[in-house]
């Protein structure tokens, strides 16, 4: 898509949102997020703990509350495997937030499954955007570089992948990675199974990135600069390392962050399918789906569907904005992505 | 021109080729038997006598006897309903989705073109935070949110719709519209950013100078250009919008491609997923060849308007 | 120029929705009711769901029928008591004059013959062929007889088309007689591995497809021979038709509850009009692998094909119209006896994949019916049930059973050890459950605890044993007498499907807790979930069991050595003979200690499944509907519904 858009005039005099009111709204979504991630890796120490201490007796869905409506004792249990310690000063300030969202089915704290589960959202998304970025600039990069028939080849192979329909794909990738993935993980099962759910969403996530990568490189090859460096005897190898690749940057980093919020918001999706992250590991997704499938018109838990979604809009609200942000300073012209 | 569309025509055959071969070779490796389900299991002579009959225990057979099948309209068996052929399912619920796709992109051009161009043209302007407010938010928030949102209030609450289902004229506005969200956000965009660029540009100037009103230079002339980028947009676009969206058809009961895309691919139906992919390739092939069609059509520089 | 194609959208836009609106238009039912996945299919020989079933049985009518209170077999389209011999091994069943078809035709016994003969054949792969094959005597031997005849039909098929053969088809082709055939041209030149040993019948499969043989034209007159064959064969099944209203059956043992059996949709019958879709090779009434297959179009109310009348049904309703999907609409059969005095003429039953919305739906009264309320907030419809806040909620105490599998068999799963294998340590993680807070705290659904496999006060005349009760004590004690410190013991892993997520949490907790285990939880859809237990890769595997009639024997069969559905692989030589006494035990009452004394084994003692909870199903019907009545098989007739709206 970025080669097919041709704007008429160069843009001389645009001056993109952000310049003028944006700043600020950059800004304050940068630091929400901040705020937000910075929350969810303070507490991680206690939240990896605590994301799956159930409360079956008077915790099961309890609505939020300043103070603990849960009993004090399977927490502090948890916390260190010597029982008779007393917990610590750190953990008992951490238990007074524990009922701030309320509890679920089971009795956990969804304040302490909220938190590590935006890191969790977060990392799958990240992750999925790296495979998406290697895959895609060494696709791209060569298809660029060689030029010619091999590129038209490497092209239509791009074409025929953007023709399989993303939710097939996923669904059988991961239905397919899973038996050999296990297997070569062994042990960690759970593990296998986050691994395969960023695979498989990465998998479907490369090709944009591919024809952008693609499309700099073919213009970059014809600039004056590298002429010049061949004139001067430089090899194709070196070109590519000294000349490209640092012009790829730019781009790259932009794009490949515009995947992460894309990413996140497809493994959603596949938790709300009940195929995403394996349970009791909590992700932001799973999260606000299973909230939005409590929704009823008999019982509210409205808790349940209100902080998860809040959550994960805020997330990637500020991701798209800064991303968009980025891409307005770093590459005006490709807006069509 | 023809030359052209021959070109792509016969491109895209080869896509959707290609395509079915891949999708076909995915098939066959992933383990997992179609024919058990969970609660009883099959005698074996059953499981036998089915496999015999569905040509599943020879792969290249299987691959043949779709093929040629395919080519005459019968895409097989299902073999997660028994009464009703791949044909038969694909032809009840591709229509739905279409409806329903082609109303959500119509809803996304209309409001989404219109959004971008009043956003670039205020630049910066209260109506283009809301703009690009509106943008983020289409792109940010989940359908399943959205739309159990739009059915809760909308369909309970105020009782204006009816609660899910397909049939009347009713039924066909809360879902077409949480389809057209995440498109509307996307068209809104591209439009702004299109319309960004162009409006600096010379020729609009000029266009100025000959007497050309703000409004009609704005809507007209830079808008022919600035929608470029929306139009090649709109063809990948229209196709995933007309296979449907599983959670849109999930949460509003409407029977259409979505679900079988998830459900066959769950249940490891072989020939429904041949069959879905095949019309995803070609609704995407189409679709691209009507836009660049459209797109050739509609370049001023092609054209040589202004 | 872009208003113009932005008119030209819009016409071609109301245009399509003018199509669309005109073609869509129906009146609505007298009775609406929600299916919310849709019928999986409509073929009474191969259905497996209760969905399937409620439909099945208000559109036919088997030889009885089940009252729609009690659930005890009645009248159906034979006279009911039947006649039966001193021995109770034969029944004879007089089929009733007004007993008619939905096109006017009268139900005769050659119909319940075709019907079973279809449902026996291996080609419809029924779910339930072991009705007849259990219970009818000689049909066994039938079906075996078919089933090694088909399998060498289509390895020669395979031959012909030029593909080698795999192992179990080579060894089906040699053990047929159209082998010698074979053999008696190429005795040199073959030879025919050791029927015992597995190595070399690869080989040998992709040998024959070299042989210069015709195969087609063998398979052809195999084929032909086996047609002419399959008629006397099924002679020898115990069914028969004296005369078209008599029909007698033979029985291998003792059923006291064969009268369930004929009100179950696989035994129900099936007009001869479906005979002109049977599919044909060579004019004879068998595909090219003898298969009896018939096009499965046939439940279609308007296939027209080879002058296919659409589908005759015997029931008190017929079907008028089946959208994929979305909706299935019946009509009173003007034919059955009773035809006049149902009040509910026209009956749809609508799919709803939300089952939140259904609710919605049934809340506004566009629904008269919800048959299943299966949502995350089920706790608190089961609450407004039992509390009566609404008295249009019920909940079916159902006939059915949900536990755990633990995997007796395998040592290692993956690559890790199974520590299951030990009765023991069965017998300590059941005691390690606590089920009253799963089933009470944690689901709130009001089902019923489970502590046997068999629901108790649900069978008449059985009570089942107590089972184990809570004991963590008792459970480490045991834990540690087979030999496990703590801190030894292997990682447990829990296979589950989704919709059992909840409960398996906190399952996994409870045993991390009391047995200071390591639990780990693996979630899977469910067909991988059905592909990973039928090839024994899991330890502990959760599993769930509906009874198709009401003896006990329909639970405990199915932990018989090498039942087909015994997926824990639970293998006792105790059990297996007390079930083989039970079963052929004449007295009712020795014949129930037995039964009783053989699940004391599987719930006390040796524990090779877990049972956490009989399932209690929530439905809801409006106040205006009468005469559908809460049972524990959830099968409700229409034709005694009433709606006064």
């Amino acid at each position: 898509m970025g080669e097919r858009r041709d704007s008429a005039i160069a843009s001389g005099h645009r001056r993109p949102l952000w310049r003028r009111h944006g700043n600020r709204s950059v800004l304050l979504s940068a630091v929400l997020f901040a705020l937000i991630v910075g929350a969810s890796v303070v507490s991680l120490p206690v939240a990896s703990r605590w994301y799956n201490v159930q409360d079956l007796g008077t915790g099961v869905r309890r609505p939020p509350s300043w103070s603990p409506s849960v009993s004090a004792e399977p927490f502090f249990r948890a916390a260190s495997s010597d029982e008779a310690a007393s917990p610590s000063l750190w953990d008992r300030a951490a238990f007074r937030l524990v009922s701030l969202m309320g509890h679920d089915d089971l009795g956990r704290s969804l304040f302490y499954r909220l938190l590590p589960g935006l890191l969790i959202s977060l990392a799958v998304g990240l992750a999925a955007a790296m495979m998406a970025v290697v895959v895609g600039v060494s696709w791209g990069a060569v298809a660029g570089l060689i030029g010619g028939r091999t590129d038209a080849l490497m092209m239509r192979v791009v074409d025929v992948l953007y023709g399989l329909p993303y939710i097939l794909m996923v669904i059988l990738l991961k239905i397919g990675l899973t038996r050999p993935l296990t297997s070569l993980l062994g042990d960690r099962t759970r593990y296998a199974e986050v691994v395969i759910l960023f695979v498989a969403i990465g998998s479907v996530s490369w090709m944009t990135m591919a024809r952008v990568v693609r499309g700099q490189v073919l213009s970059l090859r014809t600039r004056a600069f590298v002429d010049a460096a061949r004139v001067a005897g430089a090899g194709t190898w070196h070109i590519l390392r000294r000349h490209i690749l640092p012009n790829l940057i730019g781009p790259v980093t932009v794009y490949g962050l515009l995947v992460v919020p894309q990413a996140i918001l497809q493994e959603s999706f596949l938790s709300f399918l009940g195929i995403g992250i394996p349970q009791p590991i909590p992700s932001l997704g799973r999260l606000a789906a299973d909230g939005v499938e409590a929704v009823n018109a008999f019982v509210g838990f409205w808790w349940l569907l209100l902080f998860p979604c809040l959550a994960l809009v805020v997330v990637l609200l500020a991701l798209n904005v800064v991303g968009d942000w980025l891409r307005d300073v770093v590459d005006p012209k490709g807006a069509a992505m | 021109m023809i030359r052209t569309v021959t070109r792509r025509l016969l491109l895209g055959l080869i896509t959707v080729a290609c395509v079915y071969a891949l999708t076909f070779i995915m098939v066959v490796t992933i383990p997992g038997n179609p024919l058990r389900q969970s609660g009883r299991n099959l005698s074996p002579e059953a499981e036998q006598a089915l496999r015999v009959r569905y040509n599943m225990d020879n792969n290249w057979l299987y691959f043949r006897q779709f093929i040629t099948g395919a080519i005459r309209g019968d895409f097989g068996p299902s073999f997660s309903y028994a009464e009703w052929t791949c044909g038969q399912i694909i032809a009840s619920a591709l229509p739905v989705s279409v409806l329903l796709g082609f109303l959500a992109i119509l809803l996304a051009v209309a409001i989404g073109v219109p959004l971008g161009v009043l956003g670039a043209a205020s630049r910066g302007g209260p109506l283009d935070l809301a703009a690009t407010t509106i943008v983020l938010l289409g792109i940010s928030v989940p359908t399943f949110v959205t739309g159990s949102a739009l059915l809760v209030v909308v369909g309970v609450y105020l009782k204006l719709a009816p609660i899910g289902g397909w049939g009347d004229l009713a039924h066909l506005p809360l879902p077409a519209l949480t389809l057209s969200l995440p498109f509307m956000a996307y068209i809104a965009r591209l439009t702004r950013a299109g319309m960004l660029d162009v409006l600096g540009s010379d020729f609009l100037r000029t266009a100025l100078a000959k007497g050309v009103t703000r409004r009609t230079a704005i809507w007209t002339h830079a808008l022919r250009v600035a929608f470029l980028p929306v139009l090649s947009y709109l063809g990948p676009a229209t196709a995933q919008a007309m296979t449907g969206s599983f959670v849109v058809e999930k949460v509003f009961g409407v029977p259409g491609m979505g679900q079988h895309f998830v459900n066959a691919a769950l249940n490891l139906d072989a020939g429904l997923i041949l069959s879905c992919v095949l019309v995803y390739a070609a609704i995407l092939v189409a679709f691209n060849l009507i836009v660049d069609v459209l797109y050739a059509w509609l370049d001023p520089r092609i054209t040589g308007a202004v | 120029m872009i208003l113009r194609i932005m008119a030209a959208c819009a016409f071609l836009l109301i245009v399509v929705l003018a199509l669309f609106t005109s073609a869509s238009h129906a009146t609505r039912a007298d009775f609406v009711y929600v299916n919310p996945s849709g019928i999986h299919t409509l073929d009474p020989a191969r259905m497996s769901w209760t969905q399937d079933f409620r439909v099945a049985l208000n559109i036919w009518e088997g030889l009885t029928t089940s009252h729609p209170e009690t659930s005890a077999p009645m009248e159906g389209a034979a006279y009911f008591p039947p006649a039966v011999s001193e021995d109770g091994l034969t029944v004879t069943f007089s089929i009733r004059e007004d007993a008619k078809w939905s096109n006017g035709d009268r139900v005769t016994a050659y119909d319940f013959i075709r019907g079973w003969r279809r449902a026996m054949e291996p080609g419809t792969a029924a779910d339930y062929l072991f009705f007849f094959t259990d219970f009818i005597d000689g049909a066994h031997e039938y079906v075996r007889w078919r089933s090694e005849n088909i399998k060498a039909l289509a390895a020669l098929r395979r031959l012909a088309e030029g593909v080698g053969l795999e192992p179990d088809a080579a060894k089906a082709l040699v053990r047929h007689p159209a082998f010698e055939e074979i053999t008696i041209p190429l005795t040199s030149r073959l030879e025919v591995p050791n029927e015992r040993a597995d190595e070399g019948w690869a080989a040998f499969g992709k040998t024959l497809a070299t042989l210069p043989m015709d195969w087609s034209s063998l398979a052809d007159r195999c084929l032909t021979q086996h047609a002419r064959d399959m008629d006397l064969h099924f002679s020898d099944v115990g069914v028969q038709a004296v005369d078209e209203a008599t029909l007698h059956v033979r029985l291998t043992k003792p059923c006291p509850f064969f009268f369930d059996l004929t009100a179950f949709p696989t035994l129900l019958p099936c007009h001869k009009s479906v005979e002109r879709l049977r599919r044909r090779h060579l004019g004879l009434p068998l595909t090219a692998e003898g298969l009896v297959v018939y096009d499965p179009q046939w439940t279609k109310p308007d296939y027209t094909k080879e002058g296919y009348p659409g589908l005759i049904t015997n029931g008190a309703y017929r079907v008028v119209d089946w959208r994929f999907k979305r909706r299935l609409r019946l009509a009173v059969n003007p034919f059955h006896r009773d035809a006049d005095s149902i009040a509910c003429r026209t009956v749809d039953m609508v799919v709803y994949e939300n089952v939140s919305a259904s609710i919605m739906a049934y809340e506004a009264g566009d629904v008269d019916f919800l048959p299943a309320m299966d949502v995350p907030y089920d706790h608190e419809l089961a609450r407004l049930a039992r509390t009566g806040e609404r008295p249009d909620f019920h909940l079916c105490q159902t006939l059915a059973t949900f536990f755990l599998n633990f995997n007796c068999e395998s040592e290692t799963v993956g690559d890790r050890v199974n520590p299951f294998t030990d009765a023991r340590v069965r017998r300590a993680f059941t005691l390690a459950t606590d089920r009253t807070t799963l089933v009470d705290k944690v689901l709130g659904r009001g089902d019923r605890i489970a502590r046997s496999f068999v629901p108790p006060d649900a069978i008449g005349g059985y009570e089942p044993p107590s089972g184990l009760a809570y004991d963590p004590d008792e459970a480490r004690r045991l834990l540690a007498q087979a030999g496990y410190t703590s801190g030894s013991f292997p990682v447990v892993e829990i296979l589950y499907v989704p919709s059992d997520a909840v409960l398996c949490q906190a399952l996994a907790r409870m045993w991390e807790r009391e047995l200071g285990v390591r639990v780990e939880l693996r979630a899977m859809e469910s067909k991988t979930f059905a592909e990973a237990k039928a090839r024994q890769q899991f330890m502990v595997a959760r599993g769930n069991w509906y009874a198709d009639y009401y003896d006990p024997t329909t639970f405990l069969d199915c932990l018989i050595g090498d039942n087909g559905n015994n997926d824990s692989r639970y293998r006792s030589a105790r059990y297996d003979e007390l079930m083989a006494q039970a079963s052929s035990a004449k007295d009712p009452i020795r014949r129930a200690s037995l039964l009783q004394a053989a699940e004391r084994v599987i719930v006390e003692e040796d524990c090779p499944i877990l049972p956490i909870l009989h399932y209690a199903q929530p439905i809801a019907i409006q106040p205006w509907v009468k005469g559908l009545y809460p049972n524990a098989q959830l099968r409700f007739p229409f034709q005694y519904v009433t709606v006064k709206r």
